[in-house]
């Protein structure tokens, strides 16, 4: 109960200061707003978000080069030329997830009714989905280049029939026309000039599609800016033995738990208010703004687990900055150091594959990492709970760490 | 001295190798004004902290009414109230904001906890600025609130560490009434300050403190009596005073003379006569005098003949 009122008391200091209130609730929907809408593409932008088709051409001939034209324009997959030898061995070593193999005799072959089969050879563990993806865009290009190749050879074959014929107009007539083109379709059909034979992946692998700034913005901000409330924490402490309340608490008839409990409550609901607002705006805001709105995800309940030892980490990492500065200043510096940098190294503001891209497991070390990643699957890829017990796990890790540390160099005299 | 209420024991203190009170024990009676008297850095808020549980001493004890403030520390707690030296309030809260907050973290609840609050806003004279926020109010105003805030439990040891640092004579006055109206209801209080004066109109009893050692327990009477006539303080010339230094001590009056270069301190039974008597003396040897300085026997001189300094040196 005791803590209960020091935490209500600082609430009520908190809602009594506008600027406070400014900059941790309002000013991360203006965050939100520029990263989802003006930033939205950064990330997305800078990787061609095509999936990659890595494509031996063993024909080199016309045929083929018209085939992976319309794959590259067909959207959503990139072709990638290689040498046989190297796609293979890429593959082998899991480098690249599939290989598309045109065949040596491809181009003569259906130039001369020749059924032809493309190979597209996919790594056991490629992303099924993307592997599907893959196999409709190159089957519906092939089939649609057979078909113009078919119905092209019929017309060549009737315009032949009426240079035998010029007496003839029975050659002209509609029917005749119509007739064979069904024939020429249906054989398209049951015979395809050209086929696709795909050797499926053997499970489904890690999506790896690379998010923009846009897809984490709601969760990017909701973490970056509740780990500002750390700061808000030590600041609390630090006026109330600046003007000798703490003293005061000290001296009243409850234990230094009690005390450190009543002064982290108040972050911890700082915190879940603050991530309250930003995803009713993330979710409501966005779509009246006309920009694509954040979701809960499909385990709602795993969300709100992880938003809960979100709040729960940012507080105790209050009473780690409060334990460690020793000055109004160094709190401030302390503070927003350590929250932007480990904003910035744990994914808030950069994409997390482009972090670990350049930084490989550094950003590991800073909470916001195992925040960003557990929010990202719930509400971006539309995981569940049992996705994200690691980064529970870590977050917890983090939390109790923290606390630890804080009650270890806090100076409560 | 009737039954103590509160009673510490050889209380040590050290911060690494500064030793801040050095054996300290003293008896505070149900119902006492006790005051704590000595300069700035003499250990007054240090042993005030131990006494108050917001310190573990290093060694030492301390009980209140009977219990072991170690062992059962938030029992003992409860029996307490503190008033800092600092304006320990919450300057954007009301006024009954931070009395409503400071009751319930000593438990206080509901009926009992509005009741408290609007007695106590009526004795330290806010009932009608109450909702406003304390960074409104005057320094005075906000001294009032300090105290109000350690009385709300109705503790039975008040402990006020130098109330009256930074406030208006007015404020000094009414903070005076407001601590002779508690003792008159039952309160025992332990007051800190480095004003002798203050000491004097409102302590029972009197310890003075200089270098975290407790030099004098008694009331401001037997103390002063201790002293008998009083001090007189001499300057002269740079370098004059060995001149006149033996004579002035053979004065029948001085009780002993202490001398720097150019200034002479006398202890005397009577203080005019002890004057008249150093005066013939400077004449008679041409010593040019460059100031007199006579302290009636009061707690100041008090303090000055045991520790041979001044109360706010």
């Amino acid at each position: 109960m005791k803590a209960l009122s020091i935490a209500f008391k600082d609430l009520q200091i908190f809602f009594k200061d506008p600027g406070a209130v400014f900059l941790l609730v309002l000013l991360p929907l203006v965050f939100v707003v520029v990263f989802t809408g003006a930033l939205g593409a950064i990330g997305k932008g800078e990787e061609d978000a095509r999936i990659p088709l890595p494509v031996v051409d063993l024909d080199g001939g016309q045929s083929a080069q018209t085939l992976l034209g319309k794959i590259d324009a067909a959207g959503g997959v990139r072709v990638e030329p290689y040498a046989q030898a190297e796609a293979m061995a890429l593959l082998d070593e899991d480098e690249i997830d599939r290989v598309l193999i045109i065949p040596a005799d491809f181009t003569a072959g259906i130039a001369s009714g020749q059924p032809a089969t493309l190979r597209l050879v996919n790594h056991p563990d490629a992303d099924a989905k993307q592997a599907e993806a893959v196999r409709l865009v190159v089957d519906g290009v092939a089939n649609d280049m057979a078909l113009e190749i078919q119905i092209f050879a019929a017309l060549q074959q009737m315009g032949e029939m009426q240079a035998g014929m010029p007496e003839s107009s029975q050659a002209f007539a509609v029917e005749r026309m119509q007739a064979q083109a069904r024939s020429q379709f249906e054989r398209a059909q049951t015979q395809p000039l050209v086929a696709v034979a795909q050797r499926e992946p053997a499970q489904e692998a890690e999506q790896e599609e690379s998010l923009g700034l846009g897809d984490i913005a709601v969760p990017g901000i909701t973490v970056l800016f509740v780990f500002m409330v750390a700061q808000n924490t030590a600041r609390s402490i630090y006026d109330e033995k600046k003007v000798g309340s703490f003293r005061r608490l000290l001296a009243a008839p409850m234990s230094k738990a009690t005390l450190l409990g009543g002064k982290m409550l108040p972050g911890f609901i700082t915190g879940l208010i603050q991530i309250a607002v930003i995803f009713a705006f993330g979710i409501v805001g966005l779509r009246l703004l006309g920009l694509t709105p954040a979701t809960l995800g499909n385990d709602p309940l795993a969300t709100g687990l992880v938003v809960l030892l979100l709040a729960l980490c940012s507080s105790a990492f209050g009473i780690l900055i409060a334990a460690l500065a020793r000055t109004e200043g160094q709190i401030g510096g302390l503070g927003t150091l350590l929250v932007w940098v480990m904003g910035l190294l744990g994914g808030s503001l950069i994409p997390l594959f482009i972090l670990e891209r350049i930084l490989g497991p550094v950003p590991m070390v800073v909470p916001h990492y195992w925040a960003n990643r557990a929010l990202i699957d719930l509400m971006v890829r539309g995981r569940g709970l049992a996705d994200v017990m690691v980064e529970m796990a870590a977050l917890l890790g983090f939390t109790v760490l923290f606390f630890a540390i804080g009650l270890w160099r806090f100076e409560f005299d | 001295m009737s039954e103590p209420i509160l009673i510490a024991q050889d209380l040590v203190k050290t911060f690494g190798e500064i030793h801040a009170v050095r054996g300290i024990s003293l008896r505070v009676a149900r119902g006492e004004v006790f005051g704590l008297l000595g300069p700035n850095g003499a250990g007054k808020t240090t042993t005030i902290s131990m006494l108050t549980g917001l310190l573990e001493p290093t060694s030492g004890s301390v009980t209140v009414d009977g219990l072991d403030l170690k062992t059962h520390t938030n029992q003992v707690k409860a029996k307490l109230g503190l008033v800092p030296q600092e304006l320990a309030l919450y300057p954007t809260l009301s006024a009954r904001q931070n009395l409503n907050f400071f009751g319930r973290i000593y438990g206080l609840r509901g009926k009992e906890l509005r009741q408290r609050v609007d007695e106590v806003l009526h004795m330290i004279g806010l009932a009608d600025r109450a909702d406003d926020a304390i960074e409104d109010y005057s320094g005075g105003m906000k001294r009032r609130v300090n105290i109000g805030a350690g009385l709300l439990h109705k503790p039975e040891v008040l402990f006020l560490d130098e109330p009256t640092v930074g406030v208006d004579p007015q404020s000094r006055n009414a903070i005076f009434e407001s601590v002779e109206a508690l003792n008159r209801a039952g309160m025992s209080v332990i007051y800190t300050t480095h004003y002798m004066e203050e000491a004097q109109r409102l302590c029972h009893r009197v310890a003075i403190v200089d270098e975290g050692e407790l030099i004098a327990l008694d009331t401001p009477t037997a103390l002063i009596r201790s002293l008998g006539g009083g001090i007189l303080i001499i300057g002269v010339a740079e370098g004059r005073a060995e001149d006149v230094m033996d004579p002035v001590a053979q004065l029948p009056t001085v009780k002993s003379a202490t001398r720097s270069d150019s200034q002479l301190k006398i202890e005397t039974h009577r203080l005019q006569e002890a004057l008249i008597g150093v005066l013939d003396i400077t004449n008679q040897l041409d010593v040019p005098i460059t100031s007199i300085e006579m302290l009636e026997p009061n707690l100041e001189s008090v303090f000055l003949h045991l520790t041979g300094k001044k109360l706010r040196e």
